[in-house]
């Protein structure tokens, strides 16, 4: 915050130390940094959703303004009526219309969702995985046949209507621990990203906001 | 250092100097340059045309309706002017331009690069005629003289070709969950191998039952608009009745107004099912904020201060993952978790009881349920995994049949190339 | 009736945006969709919100526990709301009205998000650092087999990225490379952790077909079926 005032960056530093402040327990100072991030944050969200979707893309949409070229699309309509069944269940006796809005969603997400999975994890996985598994150097062929064994051995275990024991269970097994192998990567890789967002933070309150404090009194 | 005086006379001099020196090597480089013409012929007379080489013509202009979509492009295509990457060399770029049939004058419509020979025109009107013309240009300004098309005419089609493959192994994977379903319904037994976390969840609520102490679930921090978060509205269906029958409560909040109608709407029904609409109390599902990390601000205290025996965390989790987890652990809560984001996965193992991976979590609803006909979409499921697997195992052994680094045999290279292009390989 | 239009919604509009991937005339069908959603989600907040209110009025009317917090959430919520909606002290407004950009330098809406929203956010993010701590010990308590292939895993990567980690295996000879823990960090991570990223992604590609066929054919419709309340 390069620009922020001496009173914003005075009131960030106190809230930062408030939300720390957990850390030892839950105290009041953390309960009033919570109540303030609830109500301020949800209300940012309704005007910004207020603006960016009702106003730019519905009311813009359907009532370009003049001179601007753009036609009305009328389409946005099929939004507005699904957004006002969804009010209807503030009305008692007509309550059961906001199940409609409700089910259209679902049914739109599952449809996207299906395309979008099918295609962007299903197929390109499997065609990543179509790579010659021996290749110029020992290291790489190693690194081939890891690929392709542990990523069919993963599927193994995903296996719901086959009982894992056996040859079968013995792939799971490799399957598991292959899986397990990828979440301690995961797990091993994020922490360092995670300390550096403490550092972070500390800074502003080591630097930006005791040079603040100092200015100000 | 002090600032060179605007001024001083070197400062008016030097770019004039400069100037003329930059005009006279242009002239001097160019091979029709004024002083390689006739004595007898003046230099003021030269026209523009004697100082800049004119480049070639593009030749052999074609258009055509551009295939699978909505009438809306063509692809223009013309083979390079001679002068583009031989000759002069002096092409820089190619205007291409458009006219209804109908119309005399040709608007520009694009630009491109020297040696680009196709240009994929939208925005038009289906079922119209459009003729094309190019014009390679120089960097000096010089424009070639124009080629011209024939004329195309829009299309529209009803289906998109480049997909063909997918929707035939789409209606194998679908097809195959579709039929398992159908299959179940006949009553045949059907085997379902265990999954730790659902069965602890009765166990779990259970003990929050026996303990005094309410529930919580958290159905992601996404809206509806995820199939993670409905994943987790199915469960929180089959949670709810239990909680329900148990004589136990249940807290759900959530990030997204929407998500929040739907829990509503879910754990009502859940209550209702179990016969006990009079214990279900709609504030216990609530809206918080749609900020991610305000939203976990309130769970954390919701956990701190209610202290749920159980925890539920399906859905779909960004970072708040292991703040959730980890505060949860401080509580000592029974934890299960379930998300199909890959990066949070290890953070529900580390700090979770079980953890629902993937595609469990979208199985958990089917196990639930004992329902023969979920459950037999979940063998669908396994028929769309041996396709998987035999699909990789298939190409990996063409591919090393085929490549050079293994066999080299071009028959195996070439069939490897086709079936990897059935899943979308080399485009 | 009340139970059935609902499940006929689903079955159809899920049917027709899997179609639409595959006709190019349908395409439009499926970016309109995306914005019904966020229409139908502003009109879905006047609930939340509603909710929200509610609870926290209920909260200090009732005087039940923690009810002075509910003020606070209260008048941040109102306070936040008039600023963002009538874009109070936004410069741009003397030019372009409401149509200013609500997130204009200098505007009051602006100056709360960056003195309020921002480090608050960003400081609950940040304790993350202590939580990772505190599940990499739970972790190292490994409890079987799964569990210590994780850690062990996880150490490998952690070593790969720091000093002493890279010093520790400085002293293998050349012909012993494979396993100096740079090294077998990112081996691990290019190889081993793409194995079983694959098969979690392909997983649950499978698992999302099908349960949104279960979803669009109406067999999984708890959600959807609530009584005739």
């Amino acid at each position: 915050m390069p620009d922020a005032s001496p009173i914003g960056i005075f009131i960030a530093g106190l809230l930062t130390l408030g939300i720390f402040s957990f850390l030892y327990k839950d105290n009041p100072v953390y309960k009033v940094c919570e109540a303030i991030f609830i109500g301020v944050s949800a209300a940012y969200w309704a005007v910004e959703y207020f603006y960016s979707a009702l106003y730019r893309k519905f009311w813009l949409g359907v009532f370009p303004p003049a001179g601007s070229g753009v036609e009305a699309d009328l389409l946005l309509w099929g939004g507005a009526i699904l957004g006002a069944l969804m009010l209807c269940r503030m009305i008692p006796k007509i309550n059961w219309l906001s199940r409609w809005p409700l089910a259209f969603i679902v049914g739109a997400t599952a449809g996207l969702y299906m395309m979008l999975f099918f295609v962007s994890n299903a197929m390109k996985q499997i065609e990543s995985t179509m790579q010659p598994l021996i290749q110029d150097s020992l290291l790489e062929t190693l690194g081939s046949f890891t690929i392709a064994i542990g990523t069919i051995t993963g599927l193994i275990y995903f296996f719901f209507s086959k009982e894992h024991k056996g040859i079968f269970g013995g792939a799971a097994k490799v399957g598991i621990w292959v899986l397990m192998v990828t979440f301690g990567a995961s797990f091993g890789y994020t922490v360092m990203s995670r300390m550096s967002l403490l550092i972070g933070r500390m800074d502003f309150l080591f630097n930006s906001w005791a040079t603040n404090f100092g200015q100000m009194f | 250092m002090s600032q060179p005086n605007q001024n001083s006379p070197f400062c008016k001099i030097f770019p004039t100097l400069l100037s003329a020196l930059f005009l006279f090597t242009i002239l001097a480089s160019s091979p029709k340059t004024l002083f390689a013409q006739d004595a007898e012929t003046s230099v003021i007379d030269s026209t523009l045309e004697n100082l800049v080489p004119i480049p070639a013509r593009p030749a052999n202009v074609k258009a055509k309706d551009h295939v699978y979509d909505i009438g809306e492009k063509v692809d223009v295509s013309w083979e390079l002017s001679p002068d583009d990457t031989t000759g002069l060399r002096n092409v820089v770029g190619y205007i291409i331009s458009r006219r209804l049939d109908t119309a005399s004058d040709f608007d520009s419509v694009g630009a491109v690069f020297s040696r680009i020979a196709s240009l994929t025109d939208i925005g038009l009107t289906k079922g119209e005629s459009y003729q094309y013309a190019v014009t390679a240009y120089t960097s000096a300004g010089a424009v070639s003289e124009t080629s011209v098309s024939n004329s195309v005419t829009t299309e529209q089609e009803w289906f998109d070709g480049d997909k063909f493959w997918q929707v035939l192994l789409l209606v194998i994977i679908a097809g195959s969950v579709a039929y398992f379903i159908y299959h179940a319904k006949k009553g045949k037994p059907m085997f379902l191998r265990k999954i730790a976390g659902l069965q602890a969840v009765e166990e779990a609520i259970g003990r929050a039952t026996e303990m005094g102490r309410p529930i919580l679930f958290i159905p992601g921090i996404h809206d509806m608009d995820d199939v993670q978060t409905i994943a987790g509205m199915t469960i929180l269906a089959k949670v709810a009745k239990q909680v329900a029958e148990y004589e136990s409560r249940i807290f759900v909040p959530t990030r997204a107004s929407l998500a929040m109608t739907a829990a509503r709407e879910t754990v009502r029904e859940a209550y209702m099912t179990a016969g006990r609409i009079d214990a279900y109390r709609s504030d216990d599902i609530y809206y918080v904020t749609d900020e991610q990390f305000g939203y976990v601000a309130a769970v954390n205290g919701i956990m701190t201060r209610d202290k749920p025996a159980t925890c539920f965390y399906l859905g779909a989790f960004f970072a708040e993952s292991l703040i959730l987890a980890e505060t949860g652990n401080s509580i000592g809560a029974i934890q299960i978790a379930g998300t199909a984001m890959p990066a949070q996965l290890p953070f529900f193992v580390a700090a979770c009881d079980y953890t629902l991976i993937g595609e469990e979590l979208f199985a958990a609803s089917a196990y639930l349920s004992e329902d023969p006909k979920q459950m037999g979409s979940l063998k669908g499921q396994d028929v769309g995994k041996v396709v998987a697997m035999a699909a990789i195992l298939i190409g990996a052994v063409l591919a090393t049949l085929g490549s050079e680094e293994g066999m080299n045999i071009e028959t195996f290279n070439s069939a490897f190339h086709a079936f990897w292009g059935v899943f979308g390989g080399g485009e | 009736m009340k139970r059935t239009i609902p499940i006929l919604i689903t079955f159809i509009t899920g049917g027709i945006i899997v179609l639409a991937e595959f006709i190019p005339p349908w395409a439009i069908l499926r970016e309109h969709v995306l914005i019904y959603f966020q229409i139908i989600a502003v009109f879905a907040f006047f609930l939340g919100g509603g909710s929200l209110l509610k609870i926290n009025c209920q909260k200090v009317v009732r005087k039940r526990e923690d009810w002075q917090f509910a003020i606070v959430t209260l008048v941040g919520f109102f306070i936040m709301l008039a600023l963002g909606l009538f874009k109070m002290g936004n410069p741009e407004m003397v030019d372009l009205g409401f149509a200013a950009d609500l997130n204009a330098s200098g505007s009051w809406f602006k100056n709360v998000f960056d003195a309020v929203k921002a480090p608050l956010s960003a400081s609950m993010y940040s304790l993350l650092a202590f939580f990772i701590a505190s599940a990499s010990y739970r972790a190292f308590r490994a409890k079987n087999s799964d569990a210590t292939v994780l850690l062990v895993s996880a150490f490998i990567i952690l070593l790969g990225q720091t000093f002493v980690g890279v010093v520790s295996t400085g002293w293998m000879p050349e012909w012993m490379s494979f396993f100096k823990v740079e090294n077998l960090s990112l081996w691990l991570l290019a190889k081993a952790n793409l194995a079983g990223q694959r098969a979690i992604l392909i997983g649950i590609a499978l698992g999302i077909i099908s349960m949104s066929l279960r979803v669009i054919l109406g067999i999984e419709r708890t959600h959807l079926s609530g009584g005739d309340e």
